[in-house]
This record gives C-alpha cells, sequence and structure tokens, in this order.
C-alpha cells in the first residue's frame, strides 16, 4: 500500500515538476524569440518589463487572460471550445515519455528520470504528435472562416505528407537501439549519438520535425501575410493563449526529441546529465528560432515536392542501406 | 521468443504460395508498364496478362498431387485449392480475352483494367488455399477491393458507378459481418487456424450449443453467402452484374463466386464438421430458397445481362446443393460445377459482349431478334452456353447438375433434387425465350457492327471445347475432383 | 502494466483542468462588450462574402489517401525493426521486397500525376 502511496507521490511531483518546467520554458521561449529575432533585425526585442524584459511573459499571460473572450456567431461551438484545449493536451502528453537524466537510485528504489518510461515511447510519441493535427483542423474547421479553413487545409496536408518521412527517418534509430523505449534508445548512443551514425536519417527528421512543427519555413498554415494567422485567425484571448502555448511546448518536445533520438539525449563529458540534457534542447530551440530568422517560406508545391518525391525515397533508401550496413557488420 | 522466431522462421513455406507470388509479380510489374505506356495502348497489357496467368496455371498445374503447407499451416497448395486455381485462371483468362476490344468500344481504353483482374485472381487462389480464417479474409479482401474498382471501372456511365458503388458498400457491410464472425469464433475457440478450430469444437462438445459459437457461425456464413450471392443476400447481384462491364460480369459471376465456395466449403468441412447436420439443414432452405428466386424473379426480366445475373443466383443455388449434400460425391460435384458453370457463363456473356453495341442499350430480348439467323456461328455458339446452363445433355451443365442431385439423393435428400430438377425446368421457360427471339423473330437490324476479334474467338472456343469435354467425358474430370476434395 | 499509463492519465487530467480552467477564469474577468461586427468571421475588414463551407481541392483527399496507404505499410516496418537481429537475413530480404512493392505503389502514384500539386 505504502509502495503505490509513494509512486503516485513521486508521479505527481515529477508531473508537477514538469508541468511547471514545460510552461515555464514554453513562456520564456516566446520571450526568447521575440529577443533573437529582434537582435536578428537590430531591434531590442522586449526590454521594459525587468532587467532584459524577463517579466515579459508575465504579463502576456495577465493580457491574455483578461482579453475579451469571445467566439463568431457562425462557428461551430462545442468544437471552437474543443480545438485550443485539444491543442495544448496533444503538446502536453508527448513529453511524459522524454528521458532526460540515466535513471537515479534513491533510498534503494531505481528512479528513471523520465515520467513513465513506456516500453513503446516511440510509438507513443509518434502516435501522440500525429493527433496534434486534430487540434488544428478541429479549430479551422470550426471558425467557419475562409482563412482558418485555408490553413485548417494545408495544415492537414503538411503533416500528413511529413509524417510518413518522419516515420521513415525514425526506423534507423529504431534498429540501432532494437527498443521503442526511449530510454533504450538514449542508452545505445553511449559510444555515438545517432547523429553520427545515421547522418541522412537524422536531416530527414529534421526537415521532417520541422514542418511538423509548422514553424518558417514551413509555416503555410499560418502564414500571416497570406492567410492572415491561418487556423487561428478567429481565435482571441486565453483560447489563443492555449494555441501559443501548444505550440511553443512543441518546440520544447521538438528540441526533446531530436535530442533523445539524434544527440545522444543526456550523454556528454564533464557536466551532469540534466545540464546536457537542458543544453542540448535550449540548443535545437535555438537553431529553430534562429532558422526562424533568416529563412522564407517555401511555397506549398515545394513543400509537397520536398515531402513526398525527396524525402520519402531518400528515407526508404537510407532505411535499406542502413540495414544492410547493419547486417554486414553484426 | 528466439524459438518463436525460429519456429515462424521455419515454418515458411514459399512453394505453398508460389502460385499467387508469380501472378502477383506480374500484375505489378504490369502495373507499372502501365505508368508508363501512353494511354489507350491496352494490348501489351493483355498479351503480358494472359502470359502471366499461363505461367501461373503451370505452376499451379505443376502442383497437383504435391500438397504444399507453409507459414504453420495458414496456406495449403492442396489439390483442392489446385483445382480452384485452375477454374480462377480459366476463368480470369477468357475474361481477358473477351475484353481488349470490348473496353476499347466502350471507351475506356485504361490498362488498369488487366492487373486488377490479375489482382482478383490472387485474392481468389488465397481464398481457395487458405487454412486460416485471416489468410482466407485477406484474399477475400484482395479480391473484393479489385472487383469493386472493376465493377465501377466505367466511371463515366452511372451504372457501372451505381454497380461499383452499390457492390463496394454491400460488400463492406457483409466482409464486417466476416470478420465479426471470425472474431466469435477466434472468442470461443481461442484460434483462426482451421483445423485447430474443427478439433477444439470437437473436443468440447458443450460449446457447439453456446450462442458466441452459433452466432459466430452464422455471421460467418453470412459473409460468404452474400459472396456466393444467395438468397436472401443476393439482392445486390443483380444491379451490379447489369450495370458492371460485361466482361467482369462474367468473371464475377465464376471466379470469385467459385473463391467464395472454395472458402466456405472448407472451413465448413474444417471447422464445423461436428455441427454438419445443423448446417447442412439451414443451408438446405437457403438451396431451395436460392434456386427458386434466382429461376422465378429470372422469367420476369428482360435485359438479357440482368436475366443471366438472375440465373447466377439459382446456379449458386445449385452449387449450394452440393454442400447440403455434404458427401463426396457433393463436394466433388461442386468443384465440377464451378468449372463447368465458368466455361458455359463466361462463353455466353463473350457472345453478349460481341452482340452490344456502345452503350449496350440493345442487350434486351428485343435487341437480339433475330440474332441467330443473321450472325449463325454466333448463335450456335449463344445456344450451346445457353442449353449447357439450362442443363440439356450432351453438355457440362448437364454433367454438373446431374453430379449435385446424385450427391443429393445419395445422402437421402430427394425431396432437394427433385425441387432441383424442378427449378431446372422452370429455367428452361427463360432461356429458351432468347432463342426464340434469336431465332423465329424478324430481325430489325443486320447486326453488321458486330465485329469478331480473334481473342474473343478464342475465348468462346475454349467455352465450347470445355463445354463438350465436360459434357461428352465427364469422368475424367469428375476423378480429379474427387481427388481434389479432403 | 496498466500502472505503467497512470502518469499519462494523470496528466491527462491535469492539463484538461489546465485547459478549462484558464479559459473559463479568463471568460470570468475578461471584458464583454459584443458587436456584430466583431462577432462575424474576420475578412480583412470587408464585408462577408459567402460562407467557409465550401468545397476544396480534391488534391488534399488524394494526400489523405496516399497517406493512409504508405503510413500503414511504414507501421509494419517498426516491428520488423526491433526484431531486426533476431530475424537476421531473411528478415532482411523480406523488407527489401516489402519495400520493393511499396516502390511499385510509390513509382505508380508518381507517374500518374497523384503527387503534383498544380
Amino acid at each position: 500500500m505504502s509502495d503505490l502511496l509513494l509512486s503516485l507521490a513521486l508521479i505527481l511531483v515529477k508531473l508537477g515538476l514538469i508541468f511547471g518546467v514545460i510552461l515555464g520554458m514554453a513562456a520564456y521561449l516566446v520571450l526568447a524569440e521575440r529577443k533573437i529575432l529582434g537582435r536578428m533585425q537590430l531591434r531590442h526585442g522586449p526590454n521594459r518589463l525587468g532587467p532584459f524584459g524577463l517579466i515579459q511573459p508575465m504579463a502576456d499571460v495577465i493580457k491574455l487572460i483578461t482579453k475579451e473572450d469571445f467566439m463568431p456567431d457562425q462557428a461551430d461551438k462545442w468544437l471552437f471550445l474543443f480545438a485550443p484545449g485539444l491543442t495544448a493536451l496533444t503538446a502536453l502528453l508527448s513529453f511524459v515519455v522524454v528521458p532526460f537524466a540515466p535513471p537515479l537510485t534513491i533510498f534503494g528504489r531505481e528512479l528513471p528520470m523520465v515520467v513513465c518510461d513506456l516500453n513503446i515511447g516511440l510509438l507513443y510519441f509518434l502516435g501522440i504528435s500525429s493527433l496534434g493535427v486534430y487540434g488544428v483542423v478541429i479549430g479551422g474547421w470550426a471558425s467557419n472562416s475562409k482563412y482558418s479553413l485555408l490553413g485548417a487545409m494545408r495544415s492537414i496536408g503538411q503533416l500528413l505528407s511529413y509524417e510518413l518521412a518522419m516515420g521513415l527517418a525514425l526506423i534507423p534509430v529504431v534498429l540501432s537501439a532494437k527498443s521503442f523505449s526511449l530510454t533504450d534508445v538514449v542508452m545505445s548512443q553511449a559510444d555515438w549519438p545517432n547523429l553520427l551514425k545515421h547522418p541522412v536519417a537524422f536531416l530527414i527528421f529534421l526537415v521532417s520535425i520541422a514542418a511538423e512543427s509548422k514553424r518558417t519555413p514551413f509555416d503555410m498554415p499560418e502564414a500571416e501575410n497570406e492567410i492572415v494567422g491561418g487556423f487561428h485567425t478567429e481565435y482571441s484571448g486565453m483560447r489563443f493563449g492555449l494555441f501559443f502555448v501548444g505550440e511553443y511546448i512543441n518546440l520544447v518536445i521538438i528540441g526533446s526529441m531530436l535530442t533523445v533520438l539524434f544527440l545522444g539525449g543526456w550523454h556528454g563529458p564533464l557536466l551532469p546529465p540534466i545540464v546536457w540534457f537542458a543544453i542540448k534542447v535550449l540548443f535545437v530551440a535555438f537553431c529553430f528560432i534562429w532558422a526562424r530568422g533568416t529563412m522564407p517560406r517555401l511555397r506549398y508545391d515545394q513543400l509537397l515536392h520536398l515531402g513526398w518525391k525527396v524525402l520519402i525515397p531518400l528515407a526508404l533508401l537510407n532505411l535499406l542501406v542502413t540495414a544492410a550496413v547493419l547486417l554486414a557488420i553484426g | 521468443m528466439e524459438n518463436l522466431v525460429q519456429t515462424a522462421l521455419n515454418n515458411v513455406n514459399m512453394w505453398a504460395i508460389m502460385p499467387s507470388i508469380i501472378l502477383v509479380c506480374f500484375a505489378m510489374g504490369l502495373l507499372l508498364i502501365n505508368a508508363f505506356l501512353p494511354r489507350g495502348a491496352t494490348k501489351p497489357a493483355m498479351w503480358i496478362s494472359l502470359i502471366g496467368l499461363a505461367v501461373t496455371a503451370f505452376s499451379v498445374i505443376s502442383g497437383w498431387g504435391s500438397p504444399q503447407y507453409g507459414f504453420s499451416d495458414a496456406v495449403a497448395l492442396d489439390n483442392f485449392a489446385t483445382f480452384f486455381n485452375v477454374t480462377f485462371l480459366i476463368a480470369a483468362a477468357m475474361t481477358i480475352l473477351m475484353s481488349d476490344d470490348y473496353i476499347r468500344r466502350e471507351g475506356y481504353p485504361i490498362g488498369e483494367y488487366y492487373p486488377l483482374i490479375l489482382f482478383t485472381t490472387a485474392g481468389a487462389m488465397w481464398m481457395a488455399s487458405g487454412t486460416d480464417m485471416m489468410t482466407i479474409f485477406l484474399g477475400l479482401e484482395v479480391m473484393s477491393i479489385s472487383l469493386y474498382v472493376l465493377a465501377g471501372f466505367f466511371r463515366g456511365d452511372v451504372r457501372s458507378n451505381e454497380a461499383g458503388l452499390k457492390y463496394f458498400l454491400l460488400g463492406a457491410f457483409s466482409t464486417g459481418f466476416l470478420l465479426y464472425g471470425i472474431a466469435l469464433i477466434y472468442g470461443v475457440t481461442g484460434s483462426t487456424r482451421l483445423s485447430e478450430i474443427g478439433v477444439f469444437l470437437n473436443a468440447h462438445p458443450s460449446l457447439l450449443s453456446n450462442p458466441m459459437t452459433l452466432a459466430g457461425i452464422m455471421l460467418l456464413s453470412i459473409g460468404f453467402l452474400f459472396k456466393i450471392a444467395a438468397a436472401p443476400f443476393h439482392m445486390w447481384t443483380p444491379d451490379v452484374y447489369e450495370g458492371a462491364p460485361t466482361p467482369i460480369t462474367a468473371f464475377m459471376s465464376a471466379g470469385p463466386k467459385a473463391a467464395a465456395f472454395a472458402a466456405f466449403l472448407r472451413i465448413m468441412e474444417y471447422c464445423f464438421f461436428s455441427l454438419k447436420p445443423e448446417w447442412t439443414a439451414v443451408l438446405w432452405a437457403l438451396a431451395v430458397l436460392t434456386m427458386i428466386i434466382g429461376n422465378v424473379i429470372a422469367i420476369s426480366q428482360t435485359n438479357v445481362k440482368r436475366m443471366l445475373a438472375y440465373s447466377s443466383i439459382a446456379h449458386a443455388g445449385y452449387a449450394l446443393v452440393g454442400m447440403v449434400a455434404a458427401n463426396e460425391i457433393g463436394y466433388s460435384a461442386i468443384l465440377f460445377y464451378m468449372l463447368a458453370y465458368t466455361f458455359m457463363n463466361i462463353g455466353a456473356f463473350a457472345i453478349l459482349v460481341l452482340a452490344g453495341k456502345k452503350g449496350e442499350e440493345n442487350l434486351t430480348l428485343e435487341g437480339l431478334s433475330g440474332f441467330g439467323y443473321k450472325r449463325p456461328l454466333l448463335g450456335v455458339a449463344f445456344t450451346i452456353c445457353l442449353f449447357s446452363l439450362m442443363g440439356i445433355p450432351p453438355t457440362a451443365g448437364f454433367a454438373g447438375k446431374f453430379y449435385i442431385f446424385a450427391g443429393a439423393v445419395k445422402a437421402g435428400y430427394i425431396w432437394l433434387a427433385i425441387i432441383g430438377v424442378l427449378n431446372s425446368a422452370v429455367s428452361l421457360y427463360y432461356y429458351l425465350r432468347v432463342m426464340v427471339y434469336m431465332y423465329f423473330r424478324e430481325a430489325e437490324e443486320d447486326y453488321s457492327w458486330v465485329k469478331v476479334p480473334v481473342s474473343v474467338v478464342v475465348s468462346i472456343v475454349i467455352a465450347l471445347v470445355g463445354i463438350f469435354y465436360l459434357g461428352i467425358i465427364p469422368g475424367a474430370v469428375m476423378d480429379l475432383a474427387r481427388l481434389a476434395i479432403f | 502494466m496498466l500502472d505503467n499509463y497512470l502518469p499519462i492519465f494523470t496528466l491527462i487530467l491535469i492539463a484538461v483542468c489546465f485547459a478549462i480552467g484558464s479559459t473559463v477564469f479568463s471568460g470570468l474577468i475578461g471584458q464583454k462588450k459584443p458587436s456584430e461586427v466583431k462577432l462575424a468571421p474576420y475578412e480583412c475588414g470587408m464585408p462577408l462574402v459567402g460562407t467557409a463551407r465550401e468545397r476544396f481541392s480534391v488534391k488534399f483527399y488524394i494526400i489523405a489517401m496516399l497517406f493512409i496507404v504508405f503510413d500503414i505499410e511504414v507501421v509494419f516496418m517498426y516491428p520488423w525493426a526491433v526484431m531486426f537481429k533476431r530475424l537476421g537475413m531473411f528478415g532482411f530480404v523480406e523488407m527489401g521486397v516489402f519495400i520493393l512493392i511499396l516502390l511499385v505503389g510509390y513509382i505508380y502514384v508518381w507517374k500518374k500525376g497523384a503527387l503534383e500539386w498544380e
């Protein structure tokens, strides 16, 4: 009984910690993005609230909460309410399988540094991340606005096209880890990170996950200067906030996933594992912001062309070659 | 874990699926070739698919007498499967031979037509050789999905669209029944392997009256009875057969129907032999119903294609009689009958293919007035096919019906045999009426549009040779059929 | 086994509470001044033209169908990847054949123009 209570308490502690850390990270990534983009465009970015604008995220939250909360009168009411919540939920759910440090032994209990070390962690991640598209599509459809619908349609085409390449790029990782558990995946990179073992898979995964994140240069679904805001055109206040939070949590997830799957997870010299993990995640996030600051947007046909005609055959070929090499070296 | 993998690997036996592998390879190659050929170039596709069928037939026939089992007994390429496979291959070959000019005439010279027929045939072959519910289901799906597309192949034609959609919706529904039945049976017995199910049910007699078992058998049977178009699950047949392209109608009523019979027969015999008295009683009623409905409604049809559709329901009824008999002669008669029906039915449709104008508005009884003496050779061939469908000696139809009813009599179902014979008598009316129109009516047209391409002639000749061979010396094939059953 | 998933269910609960809570809270303290123009769908400030419930390009459906076809193939590769070492050469050849079949479909689809976006 006490065992169960203990594990329950542990779960709650871990969840609470992670919930706080992720939301905090998401909030400060917004600030970081504005700051970095500002610097890239020779501006200061937000700098009024607190030193370096550090209190800015709080102000944003207060602003979002106190905003008027309205819904277009032609909208599909329940779906409209449901969509942002779903987006935030699916974004949050992905994080539970991410191992951020090696298992810790406290009081004779082995404590995995992951909320739940599912033996199908990788499949779980893929499943949950593909659920994310529902929030976008439902939101875009329910708004009953042309821009929203366009954004939703664009995003569904984009996400579906790139999910294939993403799935195929992960198979080499599974091949060398021999497991779907993300902890095992990290363990298998103790010597070399998968980035060096499977460079092609890494590239394909990078591009695909960037497309999945709907960020520049793949931000057709919300291209401001073409379709206003895409699927969240009609959203305001905290509901827009949830979409927004979801997007930045996704950025954290992408960073974590790239770290876990290709960059060697917590492995690294000198510094403690969790620090290495954080550094890698933040570096990936920085790169994504960097890309947003410097890259032009693709056209939609280029996007689908890249996904279907380049990445998928490349991923298939890479898969076969990887398997052949692995077989050859035994 | 290691052992499981090893066992699974050791149990792979590619020879057990070699014919279908060959066929599918040809179909896929053809698909690719089609993609690179210009639209309208269907002749090469036809030849390649015929070569594919020939090679497959060679591989099938060379396996006669040396059964192959593979994939942990999920596939059995025994004589039973081989006999049916030959039937499918003949049906496919005859269909392809009569198709090329037809799809050109109707304005859909699309090369995918041929690979789809090959895929259908491959699916049918899996059904015949499947000894696991899952293999059978897989075959059924491959076969059906290709057929849905083929039925709606003339996408600009409303009736063809209707046929495709109707077949798809009802077919999907019946597949659901089938799958649910499989699930229930799996729930009762813990296996999808046909022989294991049979042994398990035999060892646990208390399960035989379990409602779950009975519901499972019922749902399973509904799925197959739908595919063989037995009453009361025949509603889709007339519309689909009428709307689908004529060669596809011919093929559907022969090949896939035989495949459904093959799988149904195997499942009933392997899994539910302990319940034989019960299911033969149910099938008795269904066979009678199917024969009567098919024949009686066929009488009132004026469209020959639709009439043949109803007659195919009736023929499914005759074949069901063989299943009711459930003895050696009854089962082997089904095999024989399916082969005979392939010849006579596809032969009849081949002549309809020639007789039709573009759009096939003239395939009514009136539209065939005088066809018999304006085009005497075709008329005679059509007459022979119709005689065979009626069951007049010395044709294949007679021999088939003779064996079927002999099986029923031997099993003690005298009344069933009598009803069957009476039904055959009813069928004389609507078959003979076609001949009346063909020979004793003033010709309104001279049928000058009827072109007779060599390939269709080959198809008709195959049909006639088959009809007479099976009709005059049925013993030879019947002996093979006897060797083929379990 | 199921207690592996306990944290996930807990997290779902927390996240749902978070989502509902934040929007409800914001709805309570936010101001409410609806007007007809404000509640209309946004079209750059112009009067509305038609509704958004319109048909869209069949291309999207094709993408969706192709996705289903190919994604199911990809799903089959995952179990294979985990068992790769045990299956050895046999598994490799089988997967090669599988990918070959996949490629036939892929080339066919490409050649038929389903991947073009014009």
